[in-house]
């Protein structure tokens, strides 16, 4: 189903932790592109190659992005319901790594590479260990060569947050790393393009953990955001980039007073496929295209958007964000997501 | 090309030239300024051209220490008049254009004192839209009446720019972003003249990155106007 669906009608803005944010239009959002992801559950199975000739973009990348945003829902979404639909996801991902065996599997194939620490930290963060798998990156993340400078700054930061993820010293000073990016420098608010817009999502998401530490954005900088914002959510609604206006909207929740733009959400949810999904841009893929184009057409947008709709509900409780969502988010320490209400 | 579209592209190019002298005279360069030595009277083209630069058409006068119109004052006012007067505001006139009229009508009676008897005295343009408009419809509004931001004209105008400086600021990076530079000049000589213009907007390096963007003259005045009279971008 790929045909352009009709926006969800609008509401009244209900109070939210931004004062305004219409939550009945969020959750709405948010519930219906988690279903979409567990109704594409199968497509973010891994090959058999994954650790070996499987082009990682197309298998590891999806499966990252899945259990990171789930993650997050799964611990933060007011919503039981939307948690325990989360969690679900959340639970898939983990299951798809062979409960942490991949990723033995995958730093023993390539010892220096970022990725597979990145991704075993989304699991280490939620209490999801792998004992091999710990003694391996305390090793691998030891060495010298571990060290070397990475090309990409925002990158690093993301490698610092898996780090403390997993409980390993980090590699460099996060605030140091954080001063060569985009929200260090604050650039020109004018040049920034595609590219480097979606750096400034990532360093505000590597240092607040994903929305979970608000209070790790400076003041300069959510000030900063607060005075852009807008301007490059209106640039990129112009030119139907949804992918990187969902991740603006999110960064947008992120701020201290979490501005709510009724006016964006509804231009995302009306650009979304009959059947919940938001494609990177444009319109929805046309009738007639192929399963797996419209899934790679669409997931990481529809992740996004449930992600970013989860941060702009607001009240949410993860409020307490140093505390570890370990047992909530094992699916078998947790029959009831009643229970974790507000973890 | 229509007849329709010739006459389009002749007055653009009149345009065109006097912007380029007008630039130039804010700069500080060329002969001396006056309206009359720019265009020709005789031009059928020269009412409407000074209709569309509005009070830039007479913008060289607010230089400190300039002259003033000196012994072209009687003819750059015949020039003003025969603007006015062919194309006055009525019913239909936008917003935009009503108070660009006002601005051509107050920089004629700041820069031509000694020739502006008898002139027109227009109604208050509207001005609800000021606090109404969303940011990127202001914005884009607001740049139109970039010839107004000249030192001593519209100073109410400015009062009330001053408390929607973040939306034209962020209307600057919308501008910027598409690459409309006409637009984005505009804004940046308005936000040039407000004082709370948000330092991480990074004005003066903007100011100088759309002059150097685009060759368009009126683009010109804009970014020169912000430096020579308001400090900025240089």
């Amino acid at each position: 189903m790929t045909t352009a669906r009709q926006a969800a009608p609008q509401r009244r803005p209900t109070a939210g932790a931004g004062g305004d944010a219409d939550a009945e239009l969020l959750d709405t959002l948010v519930r219906e592109a988690l279903g979409w992801a567990e109704r594409n559950r199968e497509r973010f199975r891994l090959p058999p190659d994954a650790s070996t000739t499987a082009d990682p973009n197309l298998t590891l990348k999806p499966l990252g992005e899945l259990a990171e945003l789930s993650a997050l829902i799964a611990a933060c979404h007011p919503l039981p319901a939307l948690r325990a639909q989360a969690e679900r996801l959340f639970s898939h991902a983990w299951e798809e790594t062979r409960e942490g065996d991949l990723f033995t599997e995958l730093i023993r194939g390539e010892p220096q590479a970022a990725y597979p620490v990145e991704l075993y930290g989304v699991f280490a963060r939620a209490g999801l260990r792998n004992t091999a798998v710990d003694a391996l990156v305390r090793t691998t993340t030891a060495l010298r060569g571990w060290r070397v400078a990475r090309e990409d700054h925002t990158r690093t930061l993301s490698v610092l947050n898996a780090e403390t993820r997993i409980g390993l010293p980090p590699h460099a000073d996060f605030d140091a790393v954080l001063a060569h990016t985009g929200l260090g420098r604050l650039p020109e608010p004018w040049l920034l393009e595609c590219r480097t817009a979606y750096g400034l999502t990532h360093d505000v998401f590597h240092l607040t953990d994903w929305g979970r530490d608000r209070t790790r954005l400076p003041p300069a900088s959510a000030e900063y955001l607060r005075l852009w914002l807008p301007a490059w959510v209106d640039s990129w609604l112009d030119e139907r980039v949804w992918d990187l206006v969902g991740e603006l909207l999110a960064v947008t929740a992120c701020l201290p007073d979490a501005p709510f733009d009724p006016v964006a959400w509804q231009r995302l949810a009306g650009a979304r496929t009959a059947d919940g999904a938001l494609p990177e841009q444009g319109d929805p893929p046309p009738p007639g295209t192929g399963a797996t184009d419209v899934f790679f057409a669409c997931y990481h947008s529809t992740l996004v958007l449930a992600f970013a709709g989860t941060l702009a509900r607001g009240a949410h409780p993860c409020a307490n964000a140093a505390t570890n969502v370990s047992a909530s988010a094992n699916p078998t320490a947790n029959a009831n997501p009643e229970s974790e209400a507000t973890g | 090309m229509t007849d329709q579209a010739q006459g389009a592209a002749a007055l653009s190019a009149v345009i065109a030239d006097a912007a380029s002298e007008i630039a130039l005279a804010l700069r500080g360069e060329g002969d001396p300024y006056a309206l009359s030595r720019i265009l020709r009277q005789e031009d059928a083209l020269a009412p409407a051209a000074v209709r569309v630069l509005g009070a830039d058409a007479l913008a060289p006068y607010a230089l400190d220490g300039h002259p003033g119109a000196d012994g072209a004052g009687n003819a750059d006012a015949a020039m003003v008049r025969e603007a006015l007067t062919a194309f006055p505001p009525t019913g239909d006139t936008s917003a935009v254009s009503a108070w660009s009229y006002h601005g051509l009508v107050e920089a004629s009676r700041a820069f031509l004192p000694a020739h502006t008897t008898r002139w027109p005295s227009p109604p208050e343009p509207g001005d609800d839209w000021l606090d109404t408009e969303p940011w990127p419809r202001l914005s884009h509004r607001v740049s139109q009446l970039a010839s107004l931001a000249l030192p001593g004209l519209a100073l109410d105008l400015t009062d009330r720019l001053a408390g929607r400086t973040e939306d034209l600021a962020r209307g600057f990076v919308r501008a910027v972003r598409r690459r409309d530079w006409h637009q984005s000049a505009g804004l940046g000589r308005w936000l040039a003249r407000l004082p709370q213009t948000p330092p991480t907007l990074g004005l003066d390096s903007g100011l100088r990155f759309v002059r150097q963007m685009s060759d368009d003259p009126r683009v010109a005045i804009h970014v020169t106007a912000a430096q020579r009279f308001f400090g900025r971008g240089r």
